[in-house]
């Protein structure tokens, strides 16, 4: 896959992570995201497209808990992507691996195949109780019901910062595009950039010897990398 | 998806002549003025038709509802014509396609010839692509869907 200018990817610094869930919520605003209720929860049907795994490591009372955000890995060898019987979701030149809620028909076959499970269905026309509808984000669809959903990279900043970038006809800087989760992370373990730029701050991440990707093994190729320290 | 159903001439709150405007000098970007540096064209505000009307043709029967809404602190209610509903789930920004040099009139018809604000190019994706592939722009899906 050749990539003509960009090549979005990020870093998360599992030691810095304290598992605050700042991501999910911004998230959620960012993306217009319904909100769950116990009863959805209860069936799994929550929708969010960054979660946080947590982990436990010893015996109580000595417990230590690991926490890692899990979003769309934005692979490029996407398990997701050969399977949508109607191109739905598919590779585009920057990387990005896309959701075509206009072309999905809601057969399941891509959440079905993501080894990483961060895909999510809208089984009903998405609900929010008043205020909450004056805040949805006008840059960002409003899924329908029986559509596939799922991190998107925030694209809708990504064209934003390219936009202004354009108007003032300079290159885009690294750094510039940040994704809801990664302005919101307050402890900075997020970083977001162009993989195809050497110098920016997540090649030197992924680059970084504590750099790991998640289920590497299963071939899939993420862009988002792992930091933690090697036990 | 097609645009929004077309306003009627008649629907418009004020029989505002593009034809008369533009022959006058004015151009596109005089009232729609952040067609070159952001996603909306935007409609001025009254108080912008006010800065020439306050003293231009004062005594115009569509003026005085001018005034009117000027003296009364309110927007002039026009109706939409083009747009698109958000199920059509696409994303329209305006200025790259004016960097672009695309003209006005490629997507909103000769207004040199209309009156109010109508429909004369219906947008489908259709009339989208066609162009977007003569200039080898982008024809990526995630470019205006998402």
């Amino acid at each position: 896959m050749t990539h003509t200018q960009h090549r979005w990817g990020m870093a998360i610094d599992l030691d810095r992570c304290t598992g605050c869930a700042a991501c999910v919520v911004a998230c959620h605003a960012e993306n217009n995201l319904p909100v769950s209720t116990p009863e959805l929860a209860a069936e799994g049907r929550t929708a969010h497209w960054i979660r946080i795994d947590r982990y436990y490591q010893g015996e109580f009372p000595d417990v230590k808990v690991k926490y890692m955000p899990v979003l769309c890995q934005q692979c490029d060898e996407a398990p997701c992507e050969p399977v949508c019987p109607v191109y739905a979701t598919y590779h585009n030149p920057e990387g990005l691996n896309v959701q075509v809620y206009n072309r999905c028909v809601g057969t399941f076959y891509c959440a079905n195949n993501c080894p990483y499970t961060v895909r999510y269905f809208n089984w009903f026309a998405p609900q929010w109780p008043e205020p909450l509808p004056l805040q949805h984000n006008p840059d960002v669809a409003i899924r329908p019901g029986g559509v596939m959903e799922k991190c998107t990279f925030c694209i809708q900043r990504i064209k934003r910062s390219k936009e202004d970038a354009a108007q003032e006809g300079r290159p885009l800087a690294d750094g510039e595009v940040r994704p809801a989760c990664v302005q919101s992370c307050p402890a900075e373990a997020m970083v977001f950039g162009d993989l195809n730029d050497p110098e920016s701050k997540v090649s030197r991440l992924a680059g970084n010897g504590r750099a790991t990707k998640l289920l590497e093994e299963l071939g899939t190729k993420p862009k988002v990398f792992y930091l933690h320290k090697a036990t | 998806m097609v645009a929004r159903a077309a306003a009627a001439p008649s629907v418009q709150p004020i029989a505002y002549s593009h034809k008369q405007h533009l022959a006058l000098g004015l151009e596109c970007l005089d009232c729609h003025s952040s067609a070159d540096t952001s996603a909306a064209a935007t409609l001025p505000s009254v108080r912008k038709c006010m800065l020439c009307h306050a003293k231009v043709a004062a005594s115009n029967p569509e003026i005085r509802k001018l005034a009117a809404f000027a003296a009364n602190h309110r927007e002039i209610p026009w109706q939409r014509v083009y747009g698109f509903p958000p199920e059509a789930l696409v994303k329209f920004p305006h200025a790259p396609h004016v960097r672009a040099s695309i003209a006005c009139d490629r997507c909103h018809g000769d207004m040199t010839k209309a009156t109010t604000a109508e429909l004369q190019v219906k947008h489908t994706m259709g009339t989208c692509l066609g162009c977007h592939r003569q200039y080898k722009a982008t024809e990526d899906c995630a470019a205006c869907h998402y």
